[in-house]
């Protein structure tokens, strides 16, 4: 099947040719994000994020490296078709309203005024700016552009949505319905690249992540993998025996005593032996799991303030 | 269809900015200033002097002519420039290239919405004209397509050169270097003056590679005056707009292809 993006050692140098400064951008990324996942695009600012998205989209072409969207040269009208796209800091012609942009885009994506008359409608209720459509974009707020964002990315129906921090402007509430959008997307077996900062959103949202710094990729993978936190287990017990106690120090086993349970969180190597001598005392094991991290411990021991390699 | 939505829709953003409106507020101001010494000069005629009050009068309406059109020129040029580095500093540009708009489709829409405006602009022109000779009680002598085609085909150069550059430099820039093309077109014209040879044969390519803009004034085809109309033949025309739309078209193509190859975004 072909992956919906695919990055091959892409290389983007900014050149300056007056200053004759050349700033690398990316260098030698490589990655691939397959049909109908949810793929979270993670890493500082400045990290290569933004113009990793602008090459996907065609509106910059790369130094070194091949690039394919849904299959096409990125650009090309047979994949901008299939394509949605919230840019960051989106920006539109201010002097329209919400439902005469919409209606500018229908005629750009090749539907026409006339393909589907409520679909205008339906997107302008989707993204709660009803009510709001004859005001002019110039006088629409942060969130409410960001909104107007999201529902021209939905509107000729794409197999790849491209979201470059879709959250950013929206209140609490916004944020919900976004993540709530993004899930039925995700049901509905779209292709959803996420480039955000909010990482209990990403860790909620997504099946993978795909982690840049300095332009360099440093991590990939689903979150799954990513998020288990090394050989750590997590061993919750009825009981643990005082006399146990030097022996976790030992191994340098942390414990937490709860009113029903205690747990155990100790490293791979020592559960076998661990397990067997809870048990010879007489113990029960309630459950037995590796340990998952966050992905934001994973995101700072990777990325750190930005400035790690 | 995608390429005139982008044409009107670069039109409405036309009429919306500043720029232009402070250019219209100045424009018409320019013009009512120079009614001023017209209607004088009428007076003049009055007062018994009509053989001078009348040529005073048709050189004035000729001078007022020639400054519109040759206003219309510069503000073809600004408007295409405008309209691109305008889009490509605001980030309007991605959402609209996010489709499935072909780069040479946008430029194009970009390009129809300048001429769209400069159709307008010469519709008023060819009223003003019409007008002042009416005020200066003379009369317009000329086919009225003439007046039409040709002002359009020379701001058709403009506006393409325009686009060519500022796929390149800065918009502020390319005003600039239109504006010394323009001098240097004028100057490089052919004269009957003998020059220097070094002179002479930097002198003729020029010529050649600049659009000839009095070649493409309609001011050649037109008459203020009771005299006769200055006639030309259709192969004339037919020639001469040829050679402008073709150097258009050319000029076109160039911003087709620089356009293509340069980046969207503000980096």
């Amino acid at each position: 099947m072909t992956p919906a993006i695919n990055f091959q050692g892409v290389t983007k140098v900014y050149r300056r040719r007056l200053a004759g400064q050349e700033v690398p951008a990316l260098t030698q990324v490589s990655f691939e994000v397959g049909a109908g996942e949810v793929c979270a695009f993670l890493g500082p600012n400045g990290a290569g994020k933004t113009t990793s998205i602008n090459l996907l989209m065609g509106f910059l072409y790369p130094d070194w490296g091949d690039i394919r969207v849904l299959g096409f040269a990125p650009g090309d009208v047979r994949a901008k078709q299939q394509i949605g796209f919230v840019p960051e800091n989106f920006a539109f012609y201010k002097h329209l309203n919400a439902e005469k942009l919409l209606q500018f885009h229908l005629i750009l994506a090749g539907l026409g005024r006339s393909a589907a008359p409520g679909l205008v409608r339906d997107l302008i209720s989707k993204v709660r700016l009803t009510g709001y459509e004859k005001l002019k974009i110039g006088k629409y707020s942060r969130g409410m552009v960001q909104r107007l964002a999201i529902a021209q990315a939905l509107l000729s129906d794409p197999q790849l949505l491209l979201l470059d921090e879709p959250t950013s402007g929206l209140d609490p509430s916004g944020r919900i319905e976004v993540k709530t959008l993004i899930h039925d997307l995700k049901s509905a077996g779209k292709t959803i690249f996420l480039s955000s900062h909010i990482l209990s959103d990403v860790e909620q949202i997504c099946d993978r992540a795909i982690i840049i710094n300095r332009g360099r990729l440093v991590r990939s993978g689903s979150l799954q993998e990513l998020l288990v936190a090394g050989d750590q287990i997590e061993i919750v017990a009825d009981q643990l025996p005082v006399e146990f106690e030097p022996l976790l120090a030992e191994w340098a086993a942390t414990f937490q005593r709860l009113p029903s349970e205690v747990r155990i969180t100790v490293s791979a190597v020592h559960k076998r032996e661990l397990v067997e001598k809870l048990w010879a005392a007489g113990c029960d094991i309630l459950s037995l799991k590796t340990v998952r991290g966050s992905l934001e411990d994973l995101y700072m021991q990777l990325v750190g303030n930005g400035n790690s390699a | 269809m995608k390429i005139w939505a982008i044409a009107l829709n670069t039109l409405g953003t036309f009429f919306r900015n500043r720029l232009l409106i402070v250019f219209a507020v100045i424009f018409v101001c320019t013009v009512l200033l120079f009614l001023t010494p017209l209607l004088s000069v009428k007076a003049l005629a009055r007062a018994g002097q009509a053989q001078q009050a009348q040529t005073m009068v048709l050189s004035l309406v000729s001078m007022i002519i020639s400054f519109v059109s040759g206003t219309g020129s510069l503000l073809a040029a600004w408007c295409a420039a405008d309209s691109v580095s305008s889009e490509l500093k605001s980030g309007t540009i991605l959402a609209v290239m996010a489709r499935p708009v072909k780069r040479w489709e946008f430029l194009l829409g970009k390009y129809l919405g300048v001429m769209l405006l400069m159709s307008g602009y010469v519709v008023m022109m060819y009223g003003l004209s019409w007008l002042l000779a009416w005020i200066g009680g003379a009369q317009l002598h000329s086919t009225t397509w003439v007046l039409f085609a040709y002002p359009l085909v020379r701001y058709a150069i403009w506006a393409a050169i325009a686009l060519v550059l500022v796929t390149l430099i800065h918009p502020i820039a390319t005003m600039g270097v239109v504006l010394i093309l323009a001098v240097v077109a004028l100057l490089v014209e052919p004269s009957g003056k003998v020059m220097h040879n070094h002179l002479q044969y930097l002198k003729v390519p020029l010529w050649i590679l600049l659009p000839s803009t009095s070649l493409l004034s309609e001011e050649r085809f037109l008459t203020i005056t009771h005299a006769a109309l200055k006639q030309a033949s259709w192969t004339e025309h037919l020639t001469t707009l040829a050679y402008g739309l073709d150097y258009a078209l050319v000029v076109l193509l160039l911003a087709v292809w620089s356009f293509h190859y340069r980046s969207l975004t503000r980096d």
